[in-house]
């Protein structure tokens, strides 16, 4: 059938928020994710979880620390990135969030240090690598657990504003109907948590002996339950869109049911979602194979609203087409933020090996 | 040839150049910034659709005056075949001058995180480039498209509505070169100007894009087809300038 209408000159506007910024909204996703995995072994001490929680509390900072390196690189202008903190816009949500970002960090890496320090002086008594660097960061090596609760606690309101303003400055978006309904900033929460149990399991699995089978078992049944939750908004997602309840809903869904392309990732998204939750389910065991699953699915998630949403023209006819530039303005970027990435992770566990963070250990006084 | 101008044209012109000497006259007078300094203006467009005839020239004068680099654009004739049902031709062709808006209640503006784009007292929406970092957080709420990332600047960009010459006392560059009449600019406080007694005129065929955004767009239209009011429901355009410019 030939269309109505054809469009014959116009401009196709070029993606904005590049492959950068999927990475930023990645890793921040996962850092506040595993650091909630971080609480009941390192907080609440919760029996069985401490091996399993130090590993999250890893996962949190390595990927804390790379996050804001994707957001300033997102900007055109990233020399400038200064002005957020001379020209403080209190409509904009993102001008909010460069208060929060640091907020986060700080308490995140407070609360790190805090809960590795003991480690750190075992790691240097021990003679382990880099002795002397992990001596000096142990800093006698005590364990203050007020002090702890109340990094904590400064964590725990950076997380949240970082999780909030990640959410809202997406949602607030009405010019793109996909990105402009309330349920975002659940999606990118539920995922976020997803992805951050799922590295955790990663980080578990590359113990030696494969990590802690209970705490596996555990941690299957906690992504099990995440992946409930993003079925289950999803399908509230779309009744809100199908019935017309929800107009925000029904734009959105109107705008990308055409298109195989979004149809092939929905397909995607609920397969993976719905394998994952299977495979938590009834095969527990299967912890790297899960972990990898719910972090493929917070990223697709991920690029899929981002690049997805900028490829739906606001005014013109059909779609964009994106294709990932090669350079720093696409795959560069995905490719730059994982090298970082690894590099924290080995500096970091050349610091405190893996399986000495991992370990199941007694309080020190 | 100069009698067969557009009368239409050569109408808002005269009109918008009789006022200038006053104006002027009144600039030189106060301390600058001259024109837009008390909100005495209210700068805003006119596009009669049905007299464009889609040949660009308005989108080549303006890349010319404001260096807009390659592939992009501030504003341009976005041109539709459409099928027709009740003419000898199967089809015909649609033209859509399009360019910002400036918004009276511009969503681009709260959620620039350094305040790096504003709105002038006279009505233009402007950016600061000295402010910008590029982080395109207004690209994407602009619902008309409007603004992209420049990247010879690697700043927010987007018509002006010409600041510079409209401040000088000219009028946009795709108003002055507008072949079909098809733009009129002008100031909304001027009841006597052309602009004003067009839009009183043609009342209620006057529309603007996406209203139900509840932006209060400052570009005005005669002759816009519902079907391009908000987004076109229709084939794509194949034509991506990158990817034709490498
Ligand atoms: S058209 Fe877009 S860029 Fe122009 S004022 Fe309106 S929202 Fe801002
Ligand atoms: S790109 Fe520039 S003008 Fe636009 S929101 Fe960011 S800082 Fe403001």
């Amino acid at each position: 059938m030939t269309p109505d209408i054809v469009e014959t000159v116009n401009v196709a506007r070029e993606i904005a928020w590049l492959p950068w910024a999927v990475q930023y909204f990645f890793l921040i996703g996962l850092s506040y994710g595993a650091w909630l995995v971080s609480l009941p072994g390192l907080v609440f001490r919760r029996p069985g979880w401490e091996g399993i929680s130090r590993l999250a509390l890893l996962a949190a900072l390595v990927c804390g620390l790379t996050a804001p390196v994707a957001l300033l690189a997102d900007l055109h202008q990233p020399g400038r990135f200064w002005h957020f903190y001379a020209y403080f816009t209190p409509t904009s949500w993102m001008s909010w969030g460069a208060f929060f970002i640091p907020v986060y960090l700080t308490g995140l890496i407070l609360y790190a240090w805090l809960a590795f320090r003991p480690a750190l002086a075992r790691h240097a008594e021990e003679g382990g690598k880099l002795a002397g660097l992990a001596r000096r960061l142990a800093y006698g090596g005590h364990e203050s657990r007020k002090a702890l609760v109340a990094a904590a606690l400064l964590t725990f309101v950076g997380a949240a504003l970082v999780a909030l303003y990640t959410g809202v400055e997406v949602m607030l978006v009405r010019a793109r109907p996909l990105w402009h309904t309330p349920l975002l900033p659940v999606q990118f929460f539920v995922t976020a948590v997803a992805g951050g149990l799922g590295l955790a399991l990663v980080f578990n699995r590359a113990l030696p002996g494969g990590g802690d089978p209970a705490a596996t078992r555990r941690m299957a049944i906690g992504l099990a339950l995440t992946q409930l939750v993003a079925l289950l908004v999803g399908v509230v997602w779309l009744a809100l869109g199908m019935s017309g309840m929800s107009p925000e809903h029904a734009q959105a869904l109107a705008q990308v049911a055409p298109s195989a392309n979004w149809k092939v990732s929905a397909v995607w998204a609920v397969l993976a979602t719905v394998a994952t939750l299977a495979l938590a389910v009834w095969r527990p065991g299967s912890g790297l194979l899960i972990g990898l699953l719910a972090l493929h699915s917070a990223w697709m998630m991920r690029w899929t609203i981002f690049i997805g949403g900028q490829e739906v023209p606001k005014t013109g006819a059909g779609y964009y087409s994106y294709q990932l530039p090669l350079g720093p303005e696409g795959l560069m970027g995905i490719v730059g933020t994982a090298g970082l990435w690894i590099f924290l992770f080995v500096v970091l566990t050349t610091l405190l090996p893996l399986d000495r963070i991992g370990q199941a250990q007694p309080a020190r006084g | 040839m100069k009698d067969q101008e557009p009368r239409e044209v050569s109408a808002s012109r005269r009109a918008f150049l009789r006022g200038i000497p006053v104006l002027t006259a009144a600039a030189a007078a106060l301390p600058a910034p001259a024109l837009a300094a008390h909100g005495k203006h209210h700068w805003a467009m006119l596009v009669d659709v049905r007299k464009c005839i889609g040949c660009q020239a308005c989108t080549v004068a303006c890349i010319q005056e404001n260096a807009v680099p390659e592939g992009s654009f501030r504003t341009i004739v976005s041109t539709y075949s459409v099928k027709l049902a009740d003419g000898d031709q199967p089809a015909g062709t649609y033209m859509l001058p399009r360019l910002c808006n400036h918004c009276d209640e511009p969503p681009c503006i709260p959620v620039c995180p350094v305040g790096a784009t504003f709105k002038r007292e006279d009505g233009i929406v402007a950016v600061d480039g000295d402010r910008c970092v590029g982080c395109a957080y207004c690209v994407q709420a602009c619902p008309y498209d409007a603004r992209f990332i420049n990247h010879a600047t690697n700043k927010a960009d987007k018509c002006t509505f010409c600041a510079h010459r409209v401040d000088a006392g000219l009028l946009p560059a795709c108003v002055e070169t507008c072949v079909g009449g098809a733009r009129i600019f002008g100031d909304l406080n001027d009841s006597q100007g052309e602009l004003r007694r067009r839009l009183d005129a043609a009342k209620a065929e006057v529309k603007v894009l996406k209203p139900e955004q509840g932006t209060e767009p400052r570009v005005f239209y005669i002759g816009l087809d519902e079907r391009f009011q908000g987004k076109v429901e229709g084939q794509g355009t194949l034509w991506q300038p990158r990817k034709a410019h490498g």
